[in-house]
């Protein structure tokens, strides 16, 4: 569902992604852990050209998507294909970034409605039926700022989905929350992973990658150090710097 | 009561109804009118800058730098003293109307850009993860905030603006300001006349105040954090 192939990323001197190759099948769940600065979340804001690669291959749904050579698209998709591209998938971010001054329903129906020209009542049901599925029916009336980070983060969750998205891609979705509402997140994320949605997942959180994840993959320093199943790589790590991340943390 | 003073109650009482129709023929859609083209303008300049449309990027950059380094009087003039020597005549109110426009135009993109500015980064990169366009993005997201904050510093601008149609009077055109002139040229109280004059403009600029509080409190009902 997912190939990055030999991807670079570099802001001017800095290395920031240093040779990735990663594959995520669909229905796979992948976590990325590692320290700040590592480069997860480039490398997951890549695949939606939040950020632009250096170099290297992107397919998505086996169909390349971004094709760099030295900075040089050898491959230019338009930005019509790249919107299309983000529409099909979901991006939860980890300041939410609901839009504050519509309502719940509207952040949620706003893209169906914009991008896919989908039908009112159409997108209106589904909406609802997304919210009821994170646990907020009662509150599509309201605005954002009236709403816990829990409750919002669960929004921005329906909201994503609203496109119908093949994968989910979640940037630190629980770092900025209080930690008695980060429960509620992570199982909203399980029950979607549970009925088969591919996502890649960046996160600090251990317990929800041991439950899971099918895939866990340790990055530091803008490289994939080691890639496992979860029992495996959080019981027998078998590189020293996953070692030394994991004997800080756990 | 003095015979002086009851000259200047006289001359207040006759030319009170006299500036006031002046204001509300001249100054009030003076105003507006240049106002709204103006920041017509200033949208059209500000969106220009903000997506970095590039040929039109450079032009529009030249329009802002031009008339922010010149004196509003001076271009004014330019417009209906000058033009008409390469063959370009312009009565004194359309001159005015222009010349009005174009300032509000460059002085309000810069306040429309700083708002969208304003607007926080992940507002355009969630719209963006949701597959909509840079301009869909401006129009059902970024803009909507930007409002808000472009509020005070625009009505700022309006209010300002009122009282720069008094240098309409430079190029001829009989608004507030002129007639005051002209009322002071027959009956020689340059302090009552100018400070009715004054008031009255008072009385109009405190008025948008009040509308601009109430704009703030309307739109941004639900940015409050």
């Amino acid at each position: 569902m997912i190939r990055l192939e030999n991807v670079y990323k570099n802001f001017g001197t800095l290395e920031v992604l240093k040779d990735i190759n990663l594959t995520v099948e669909k229905g796979e769940t992948v976590c990325v852990i590692g320290p700040s600065g590592s480069g997860k979340s480039t490398l997951l804001r890549s695949l939606n050209h939040l950020e632009t690669i250096t170099s290297g291959r992107i397919l998505i749904d086996n169909e390349l998507i971004y094709d760099i050579k030295n900075g040089k698209a050898v491959l230019r998709s338009t930005q019509n294909r790249i919107s299309e591209v983000c529409s099909e998938m979901g991006m939860v971010f980890q300041q939410f970034n609901l839009f504050p001054h519509m309502t719940v329903l509207e952040n949620i129906m706003l893209a169906p409605r914009v991008v896919k020209r989908e039908a009112v009542q159409q997108t209106r049901e589904y909406a609802m039926h997304l919210l009821d599925k994170v646990g907020l029916k009662d509150k599509w009336d309201v605005h954002p700022s009236k709403l816990s980070g829990g409750q919002q983060q669960r929004v921005a969750i329906a909201r994503a989905l609203a496109n119908r998205p093949k994968i989910m891609l979640f940037d630190e979705p629980t770092s900025a929350l209080d930690p008695e509402l980060v429960s509620e997140v992570l199982e909203v994320m399980s029950s979607l992973a549970k009925e088969g949605m591919t996502m890649l997942v960046v996160t600090h959180e251990m317990g929800f990658a041991k439950e899971v994840a099918n895939r866990v993959i340790f990055m530091d320093n803008g490289e994939i150090i080691e890639e496992n199943t979860p029992e495996n790589l959080f019981n027998k790590p078998e590189k020293d710097r996953t070692k030394a991340f994991l004997s800080k943390i756990i | 009561m003095s015979d002086r003073m009851v000259r200047i109650i006289q001359i207040l009482a006759d030319s009170f109804l006299t500036l006031l129709e002046a204001g509300i023929k001249f100054t009030v859609p003076l105003t507006i009118l240049s106002f709204i083209i103006g920041v017509a303008i200033a949208f059209t300049v500000a969106i220009v800058r903000v997506l970095e449309i590039k040929p039109l990027e450079g032009i529009v950059r030249f329009y802002v730098w031009i008339i922010r380094g010149t004196p509003l009087l001076v271009q004014l003039f330019i417009i209906f003293y000058g033009l008409p020597s390469i063959g370009v005549t312009l009565d004194a109110l359309l001159s005015a109307v222009i010349g009005f426009s174009l300032s509000v135009g460059a002085y309000s993109s810069e306040i429309i850009r700083a708002a969208i500015l304003s607007v926080p980064k992940g507002q355009w990169e969630a719209a963006h993860a949701l597959g909509m366009s840079k301009v869909q993005a401006l129009r059902h997201v970024i803009l909507p905030q930007a409002i808000k904050v472009a509020i005070p510093p625009l009505s700022n601008s309006f209010i300002s603006l009122v009282k720069d149609t008094s240098l309409a009077a430079a190029i001829t055109v009989t608004e507030m300001f002129q007639v005051a002139q002209q009322i002071t040229a027959r009956t020689y109280e340059p302090l009552w006349l100018y400070t009715e004059a004054a008031l009255i403009y008072l009385t109009f600029c405190s008025g948008l105040g009040v509308l601009q509080s109430r704009m703030e409190a309307r739109f941004g009902r639900h940015l409050a954090r």
